[in-house]
């Protein structure tokens, strides 16, 4: 038997509304609270698409990066950290895959790559090659030589 | 993680994957991102030179690509 409970403002003990419906719009929490949502949060089963950041302003739409990682492409090559990486290639001397821990969705993603001057040359070259939904691959040289750098940023968007 | 992906590029020298903290087992990492049909070798991370003056020259035997097959 379903049972309907029939309220526009459910509070806490003090007083404070927890869950608030008015005019067609459902309030949950209050300023100050933190609202801790365990599980998935969905849209009519679809996964949600925020329209903004709390950290943005104005209405343009925000995008978060796909893919991200900060590694040391010198010595002993090694991630400082990632998101949605599975691990990166250390193919030759100032060459590197970044490669995704899942796919991305095409290959119509953008890809942003700096890096720490190595040489002390101020003409810097990231040249990616063609996209894959498995990796992004790119090559860095400094005045038209490849050189490795101690830090370099990929960040995938799409 | 300890431990490194070794396979051999097309022009003879050696590509390294550094795998990352994914959640996945090396040889997860190195059977989805080895390409396709390449033998590899999973190797310590001290079995590698931080030398790299001469990286562009270092090689490895087929035969020691013995730990699988990228897929």
């Amino acid at each position: 038997m379903t049972a309907i409970l029939k309220v526009d403002t459910i509070q806490d003990t003090s007083g404070n509304n927890i869950i608030n419906e008015s005019s067609d719009t459902i309030t949950i929490g209050a300023a100050g609270d933190t609202t801790n949502i365990i599980g998935t949060l969905q849209n009519n089963g679809s996964a949600i698409s925020i329209a903004s950041l709390s950290t943005a302003s104005g209405s343009a739409p925000s995008y978060s990066a796909r893919a991200w990682v900060n590694f040391n492409g010198t010595g002993t090559p090694a991630i400082r950290a990632s998101g949605n990486v599975s691990s990166i290639t250390d193919v030759s001397t100032g060459r590197y895959k970044v490669n995704f821990a899942t796919n991305m969705p095409d290959v119509d993603y953008a890809v942003t790559v700096a890096s720490q001057q190595a040489n002390n040359n101020d003409s810097q070259v990231h040249n990616i090659e063609a996209p894959n939904v498995a990796y992004v691959e790119f090559q860095r040289r400094e005045n038209g030589t490849v050189y490795d750098s101690s830090y370099i940023f990929v960040t995938v968007t799409r | 993680m300890d431990k490194r992906i070794i396979y051999k590029n097309a022009d003879g020298t050696i590509a390294i994957i550094i795998p990352a903290d994914c959640g996945l087992t090396v040889e997860q990492i190195a059977q989805k991102d080895v390409p396709t049909g390449l033998k590899y070798k999973i190797v310590n991370v001290s079995e590698i030179s931080s030398d790299r003056t001469f990286r562009d020259a270092w090689t490895i035997d087929d035969e020691e690509l013995t730990d699988g097959v990228g897929q």
